[in-house]
């Protein structure tokens, strides 16, 4: 194994614990709307929900990063260039996270001046580390930018494949410094913010997930080269044709002109279609091997990632990505349905199909099954499920009750927020976390018991 | 838009999309499977779809230029699912025809000299 | 045959984030006019001064803020360089206390407490002062912002967050600035009961 691919697996353990405490958090951000004096005056619910979503967004680029430190060697036939400062920096990495984690939950703010800024806490959303660990997060993207360039550059060769994350990775790297500004007008704040936020999940993260697919589809399937790559370039072609100006969906209501409503809704009305494509490819794939490949779960998370996508971001985005429809539903618990069930389907999915893939060959494994993951695959897209479906309700209730009736003052809040409705889909909301997090459990269950009794699975493949 | 006008056009939108999606699935597994059930289901799930869009049209407040995406998003739905699997489809014959398949362990194609 | 080969899509792929990234460039420089204070969108910081309602305008068939007469906060007209830094300072209580991790502003952020867009203009405030013993809203407002939990609500309160006087003002001036800010109509209907179906 190369140096690169022991960090791959160091990163998956780390993405693995932080999905654990993104997990925990949520739980306890779903618990506050249940009982709104849980740890009232010690934890606010800000703190908590920080951690869920910073969390989130952390576990999935160490996932990102982990897949390509494991695909890269083989992709290019050789140890990539700067692995040794990759290898510390994981550590740094790591324990900056501790670090900023530690100070949001003892020191939670600071005063208004730059130093909060720089020490406690940047309070804008997704981006709340302060400047300090934004450094490091920059240091550690430039670093592993220059692990895939630099490695070409030593080879000289690259593949299609790496030459599209590669150019994926410029502007990932550069649209993160929108994270550092204070901009006193909140117009300009979300309108960069939303360069940073969308043009990552809906753009540069969908191609480096695509050219994570399409090196795991040639180790998972055999496929051939040629194929994956002619189909990454239409899926980017199409992604990002549509993603692009797809940003205007965020631009509605944030002060900008109201030529955004028509640009924006039009192209991300778009946006489904390229997901829809996936979805006849990945039963095309599933065709191809019958369901059943060398390995079961890493097929089923990829097929749960293409239905995800199309689900998630394409049906539960098209409900409310029209204005019409936006202007009421905007900033209410029917974005968090759809948020969720998105960002599971598009990456979570994926990036777990990956883990297994990888320990595949880590553990020496010529087939994988068992009854484990079949048991956290159900619960964990059970309770997802059942979550984005409760909050899909109480969504409709806060859009119905607080925007188109009551008008979105106070007192329209608090009735949407009282409302019958509101309230059971919070409560299924917060039971089928459960699930899913008991789910979470059994997945690293499998994950650290996999391939180690191998009678068992030897005595599975057998019978299959 | 009234509060149920609200909820309509938002079940309305999403329906529509998740019709589409699983037109697009059924006409992937019909020509998987080349079952006439399969190709029967996607065929009804296509024509519930375009009454979803008949719905939207004729039932939600939305302006005319967007119900003319609305329109121009069915026949696009319509067509992907064909098209995608035809291209498959020929890429892998293509693939299979020439010989071309290598594994994915030592086969760092050559796309630009550096 | 040109469908087979990567070197086609991959063509594709790159005219088409061209010709988008280019149409995205152009309007994005178009917006920050816009958006800028003193752009078509967004009032100068200098709003503070002023009264500030909204109301439905039948051209664009949205309520949009109407900005007439002097309304100084506090009781005294700023300057343009006061009220930017006080309004910058605003910000810096916002984003040093994360509120945009508890509300939301024009509808981003998160939804565990109300959103502040219109909040300067929120009904509310009139008991707000009766309860606080307040002369005017904003006072109102800062004394809340002060000590949140002693002027609880409803079931669901605002933890103490240790805002200072100065930094509460510079608060209660930023949230009647955002109230200015032309938003295309969001939050629709706002402070209005639906009478039409």
């Amino acid at each position: 194994m190369y140096r690169s691919q022991h960090l791959a697996v160091k990163y998956f353990a780390a993405a693995i614990t932080l999905f654990g405490v993104m997990t925990l958090t949520g739980l306890m951000s779903a618990y506050y709307y249940l009982n709104p004096e849980f740890l009232f005056g010690i934890l606010p619910f800000n703190i908590a929900k920080i951690l869920h979503i910073d969390t989130m967004v952390i576990w999935l680029l160490m996932g990102f990063i982990a897949s390509i430190y494991w695909f890269l060697p083989e992709e290019l036939g050789r140890e990539p260039a700067g692995i040794r400062a990759a290898e510390i920096l994981f550590y740094v990495f790591c324990t900056a996270v501790a670090v900023v984690a530690v100070v949001f939950v003892f020191v939670q703010y600071g005063g208004s001046n730059e130093t909060a800024l720089w020490f406690i806490n940047q309070g804008r959303k997704y981006v709340e580390a302060p400047r300090w660990a934004a450094i490091g997060i920059v240091v550690v993207m430039v670093v592993f930018a220059y692990n895939v360039i630099g490695t070409t550059l030593a080879a000289r060769k690259t593949t299609g494949i790496i030459t599209v994350l590669m150019v994926d990775l410029v502007p990932l790297v550069v649209l993160y410094l929108i994270a550092f500004p204070a901009l006193s007008n909140m117009s300009e704040d979300l309108f960069w913010w939303w360069w940073l936020v969308h043009l990552w999940v809906e753009a540069t993260w969908e191609v480096l997930i695509g050219c994570i697919m399409a090196l795991a589809l040639m180790q998972l399937l055999g496929t051939s080269r040629r194929i994956v790559e002619a189909w990454l370039y239409i899926e980017v072609a199409l992604v990002l044709g549509t993603g692009i100006l797809g940003l205007g969906h965020h631009y509605f209501w944030i002060g900008t002109p109201d030529y955004w409503l028509t640009i924006g809704g039009f192209f991300s009305a778009l946006e489904p279609l390229p997901l829809l494509g996936m979805v006849v490819h990945a039963v095309y794939d599933a065709g191809a091997k019958h369901m059943r490949a060398t390995n079961r779960p890493a097929l089923y998370w990829m097929m749960a990632e293409a239905f995800g996508n199309f689900i998630g971001g394409g049906v539960w985005g098209f409900m409310i990505t029209l204005p019409q429809v936006n202007l009421y539903a905007h900033g209410t618990q029917w974005t968090v349905s759809h948020g969720h069930f998105a960002f599971w389907g598009a990456y979570a999915c994926g990036i777990i199909a990956v883990i297994y893939l990888v320990l595949q060959k880590t553990r020496n494994l010529t087939y994988v099954d068992g009854l484990l993951w079949r048991w956290s695959f159900a619960a964990l897209n059970v309770g997802l499920l059942g979550m984005i479906g409760a909050l899909l309700v109480s969504g409709f209730a806060q859009a119905f009750v607080e925007r188109a009736i009551g008008g979105s003052t106070l007192q329209a809040f608090i009735a949407g927020q009282e409302n019958a409705w509101f309230i059971e889909g919070m409560v299924f909301r917060f039971l089928l976390g459960i699930v899913f997090a008991a789910g979470y459990v059994v997945l690293v269950w499998d994950l650290l018991a996999l391939g180690r009794r191998v009678p068992a699975v030897a005595a599975t493949s057998a019978a299959e | 838009m009234t509060e149920f006008g609200l909820l309509q056009t938002g079940l309305l939108l999403g329906l529509y999309v998740l019709l589409a999606g699983t037109w697009g699935l059924l006409y992937a597994v019909a020509r998987l499977w080349s079952t006439a059930i399969f190709r029967g289901a996607a065929a009804v799930v296509y024509g519930l779809h375009g009454l979803t869009a008949l719905a939207i049209i004729v039932r939600t407040p939305l302006g005319m230029g967007w119900k003319c995406l609305i329109v121009a998003s069915s026949l696009a739905f319509l067509v992907v699912p064909p098209i995608a699997w035809r291209f498959l489809q020929h890429i892998h014959e293509n693939e299979s025809l020439e010989h071309d398949r290598k594994s994915s362990q030592h086969s760092g194609r050559v796309v630009a000299r550096l | 045959m040109h469908f087979n080969d990567p070197a086609f899509w991959r063509a594709g792929a790159i005219s088409t984030i061209v010709v988008m990234s280019v149409v995205l460039i152009m309007l994005t420089i178009d917006s920050l006019a816009a958006i800028s204070p003193g752009g078509s969108h967004v009032p100068p910081y200098t709003v503070i001064n002023q009264h500030i309602e909204y109301k439905f305008v039948a051209e664009r068939g949205i309520e949009v803020p109407v900005i007439d007469g002097d309304q100084p906060l506090f009781g005294k007209a700023l300057d343009a360089d006061t009220a930017t830094a006080l309004i910058g300072q605003g910000k810096m209580v916002i984003q040093s206390r994360a509120c945009i991790d508890c509300h939301t502003f024009f509808g981003n952020g998160a939804y565990y407490a109300p959103d502040l867009t219109k909040a300067w203009l929120d009904p509310a405030w009139e008991g707000w002062q009766a309860i606080t013993g307040a002369d005017t809203r904003e006072g109102a407002m800062v004394k809340f912002l002060m000590d949140p939990e002693q002027y609880r609500t409803w079931t669901r309160t605002m933890p103490n967050l240790a805002i200072t006087e100065a930094e509460a003002r510079a608060t209660v001036a930023y949230l009647k600035w955002v109230a200015a800010v032309d938003t295309n109509g969001f939050p629709p209907n706002f402070a209005r009961i639906q009478t039409n179906p």
